[in-house]
């Protein structure tokens, strides 16, 4: 059902909320439980990833990050992170480690799902009824 | 029986603990549910299409492995 509350809001300001920390567009828009679900989701994902990978695998440096960065806050947050556990020139990072491509995939996928997440959001709010809903009668 | 062989020994080795590909099914499950709830607003549906769609991906992806394998074994 289309939340009425979604008519007075911005779906650019969705957008920027929703990279800033994942599931907070749906949130803005009135939607805490699938706001609750994206954040948890994909968070998690970002937080395993990080762990599997070594603590090595959310590298400015590396193509990979484009994807990983579209998680916005945390990904932000664990950079530094992973920055600091590879070392100067990346010197502590197993590159052939399988666990560590996996760990860069489940990041980088969490990155593609928060840019889904986002559109989402926008697209909730720009176009309320594309659901296949009825649009609703204008208050009188 | 050639034939049952390789398709038990690929099948042993996909699942067994020491394949780092566990991993993807995790992955699929979460890509699944976030997916299928930009997509429908129903909990049940959102649950009932994700299933579908982490059970059609990994069987995909299963038999296309598969395919692909014993296509290298018969070059």
């Amino acid at each position: 059902m289309t939340d009425r509350r979604e008519k007075d809001r911005s779906p650019f300001v969705a957008l920027v909320l929703g990279w800033i920390l994942p599931g907070a567009g749906h949130a803005y828009a009135g939607r805490w439980g699938k706001a609750i679900l994206f954040f948890s989701l994909i968070t998690a994902l970002m937080v395993a990833g990080l762990v599997i990978g070594g603590g090595t695998n959310i590298l400015p440096n590396r193509l990979w990050y484009a994807a990983q960065v579209c998680a916005g806050g945390p990904a932000l947050a664990l950079t530094p992170i992973s920055q600091h556990l590879a070392g100067p020139d990346d010197s502590n990072v197993d590159w052939a480690d399988p666990l560590h491509e996996m760990g860069t995939l489940y990041t980088a996928v969490a990155g593609f799902l928060n840019l889904l997440v986002m559109m989402d959001a926008y697209t909730r709010i720009a176009y309320p009824h594309r659901l296949g809903q009825q649009p609703q009668e204008e208050d009188a | 029986m050639w034939l049952w062989d390789v398709v038990y020994g690929f099948v042993a080795h996909l699942f067994s603990p020491s394949n780092p590909l566990w991993l993807y099914y995790p992955l699929c499950a979460v890509v699944a549910v976030v997916y299928k709830a930009t997509k429908v607003d129903e909990p049940k549906k959102i649950a009932c299409q994700a299933l579908h769609f982490f059970a059609s991906v990994s069987l995909g992806m299963l038999g296309l492995a598969l395919v692909f394998y014993i296509i290298t074994l018969l070059l």
